[in-house]
């Protein structure tokens, strides 16, 4: 066998190594190297906040017309028993959209 | 002149913090470090009986890697500067976000959130710091794992790596967290990265899977202390069983815990019943379903009579015992056999299934928690009295109901003291329980937030002096709590701390270690 076919062979047994370790064994790693970033703020809306504003637990947020401004400083600070949210967790882009999601929004989400 | 900082870490002047925090900015940039009061306010609120401004941190740094946390570890040591390290902070109840003692500089290792593995076969995940549960749940969704959590019950907006290092109880058959947890990557003060266990040896695949390594267990000195920064943590999972039962079991009097604790202890310690069993008082349920206003106004705790009348009026028992079973459906049916027979003995016990259940939001939300599942609604705990005042006191009891017994009736009546209610409940551990109560008060009443604090202290007081330890205490009350555990175990802390961290800059006071 010449080198290259070898070469070729090893390559082809190393990616069916990898896969069969990717399926059978483990799920793939998570090898982004930004970690978690939110997809938009329809899934931060159902991440956090509709765990308390859709059940019950605190007001309901939406369809109130609340300003973006007053909801902003509310998740930075919390509120009594809401707690505030750092900008770890929801970052000043991500929270500047969201507020404007529960401010204008309408149906659904 | 005023200072440019909202407070400054203890013995360190402004142009050294300047300086620091100049050499912060070279490693992580400008954006994540956060010295301005706006940028700093999520990090202030707690909800203990104290001014906030005792545990106002003096910056955050958001590190996303083990080599900045290196770099900043060296330039705290060269300042004198010490850091608080948070991993997804919400430690409500516990001193949330916020240091333990005020000008401590926040590591904040939210960012630092990639899910590294998660083994199907072997069942463990290895996360890093920042990772929520919600994310770990959504992963394993995902990516069809067939693996369940256990999750304590902010399940969603908190994370393993800081419930379990602070020793956190979740509600499956995995509940005792600290007990699944398998190696942890740490960086210690003086910049080396130590991996405990398996993890020590180049080359090893075993670091999940055993936890013991080597020699003495090192694991267990990173939980509730300050030796160092935990930056990759393992854990176990529990595979989804085909089948699942959670059911509730109702008692109609406060003396009945007696009977409840002695018929559960050997169902618990058999593993009959595997989870960690709530024994769940009405007021503990009640705020689910019920507002204490229309029961009850004015000051005092609230009586009996009304609690017995909230209990009838939203299907209550005094005592709501929450518990599950798992496996595949030939064993839950055997298992259920065992557990109807042991709890109709005495015919005080009123059995329900989510057949009966189905639509109770209080049954819903623990039958959620007891498969690992996402909710938040526990936090209807803060409508009782409003005001967003809490602190979790939570001494350990013997699973023996004698004992339960005496440490509810003697919460109560200190409690009442003070004009503040009975929110406890037990979860039930092998031979222990977590005796947990959330003294619940309004912190926008400075009389009763006086109130609070005083019956909290004397809470720690009469019950240490009984020889009841409290298992984990929010941040105002740790050096209390680590006077009763006496002078040999804190020099022993101490002479630890000396030795791994001698310029004292990682959480000075954390479990009252400095
Ligand atoms: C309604 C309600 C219900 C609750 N129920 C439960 C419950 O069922 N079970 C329970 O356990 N708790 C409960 N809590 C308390 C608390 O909210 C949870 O324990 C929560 O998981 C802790 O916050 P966290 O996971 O974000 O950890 P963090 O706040 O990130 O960490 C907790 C502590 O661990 C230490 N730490 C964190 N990260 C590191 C690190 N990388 N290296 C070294 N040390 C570190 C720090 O001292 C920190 O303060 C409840 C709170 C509320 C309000």
């Amino acid at each position: 066998m010449n080198m290259a076919k070898w070469g070729k062979n090893l390559f082809i047994l190393i990616s069916t190594a990898i896969f069969v370790n990717g399926h059978a064994w483990s799920a793939p790693p998570d090898t982004s190297p930004q970690g978690f970033a939110w997809k938009d703020s329809a899934e931060i809306y159902a991440k956090i906040c509709a765990y308390c504003h859709e059940a019950q637990v605190a007001p309901p947020i939406r369809n109130r017309s609340l300003p973006p401004e007053y909801i902003r400083a509310v998740v930075r600070n919390g509120n009594r028993a809401m707690p505030a949210f750092r900008a770890s967790v929801i970052d000043d882009e991500s929270l500047a959209k969201l507020a404007d999601f529960v401010s204008k929004s309408e149906t659904g989400y | 002149m005023a200072s440019k900082y909202i407070a400054l870490p203890k013995g360190v002047s402004e142009t050294v913090f300047d300086t620091a925090i100049s050499r912060f900015r070279e490693i992580l940039g400008d954006t994540a470090v956060l010295t301005n009061a706006e940028q700093l306010a999520p990090y202030i609120k707690t909800m203990m009986p104290v001014p906030d401004a005792d545990h106002a941190p003096s910056a955050a740094l958001l590190a996303t890697t083990v080599e900045q946390i290196q770099k900043i570890v060296a330039i705290c040591n060269q300042y004198k500067v010490p850091i608080w390290t948070i991993s997804t902070g919400k430690n409500f109840g516990y001193g949330s976000a916020a240091p333990v003692e005020r000008g401590q500089v926040v590591l904040d290792l939210k960012r630092m959130n990639r899910i590294l593995e998660v083994d199907k076969d072997l069942a463990y995940a290895l996360v890093e710091p920042g990772v929520t549960y919600q994310q770990l749940y959504d992963y394993i969704d995902e990516h069809q794992l067939g693996l369940w959590l256990s999750v304590p019950a902010p399940s969603a907006i908190a994370g393993p790596v800081g419930n379990t290092l602070d020793r956190g109880v979740g509600y499956t058959p995995y509940g005792e967290h600290f007990l699944f947890a398998c190696g942890m990557e740490v960086v210690l003060a003086n910049g080396e990265v130590l991996r405990t266990g398996m993890g020590s040896m180049p080359n090893s695949n075993t670091w999940q899977v055993f936890k013991w390594g080597y020699g003495p267990y090192l694991d267990g000195i990173f939980t509730q202390s300050n030796y160092g920064i935990v930056t990759k943590f393992g854990f176990w999972l529990m595979p989804a069983p085909p089948a699942y039962k959670p059911f509730v079991i109702q008692y109609e009097h406060e003396e009945d815990i007696v009977e409840i604790v002695e018929t559960i202890r050997p169902l618990r310690i058999s593993g009959v019943i595997p989870n960690a069993i709530v024994i769940a008082h009405a007021l503990y349920e009640a705020p689910v379903k019920a507002r204490r206003s229309d029961y009850v106004s004015g000051p005092g705790a609230i009586p009996d009579e009304a609690v017995r009348k909230i209990s009838k009026d939203h299907k209550l028992g005094i005592w709501n015992v929450y518990a599950a079973l798992y496996g595949t459906q030939e064993q839950i049916d055997v298992n259920w056999q065992i557990v109807t027979q042991a709890f109709k003995q005495s015919g005080k016990a009123k059995i329900l299934t989510e057949q009966e259940m189905g639509d109770d939001p209080a049954f819903n939300y623990r039958a959620k928690l007891m498969r690992g599942d996402m909710t938040l609604t526990e936090f209807s705990l803060y409508n009782w009295r409003g005001g967003g005042g809490s602190m979790w006191f939570a001494p350990v009891s013997q699973a023996r109901g004698s004992e339960t017994l005496k440490q509810m009736a003697l919460t109560k009546q200190i409690l009442a003291k003070y004009g503040l209610d009975y929110s406890g409940e037990f979860i039930v551990g092998m031979r222990d329980m977590h005796h947990i109560v959330d003294v619940l008060y309004d912190k926008t009443d400075p009389a009763q937030t006086q109130a609070a604090y005083q019956c909290f202290d004397e809470l720690l007081t009469v019950f240490s002096a009984q020889g009841y330890g409290t298992y984990r205490v929010n941040t105002a009350f740790m050096d209390k709590v680590a006077e009763t555990y006496g002078p040999v175990q804190r020099k022993i802390h101490k002479t630890l701390k000396d030795a791994l961290d001698p310029n004292g800059i990682l959480a000075p006071g954390k479990s009252g270690i400095r």
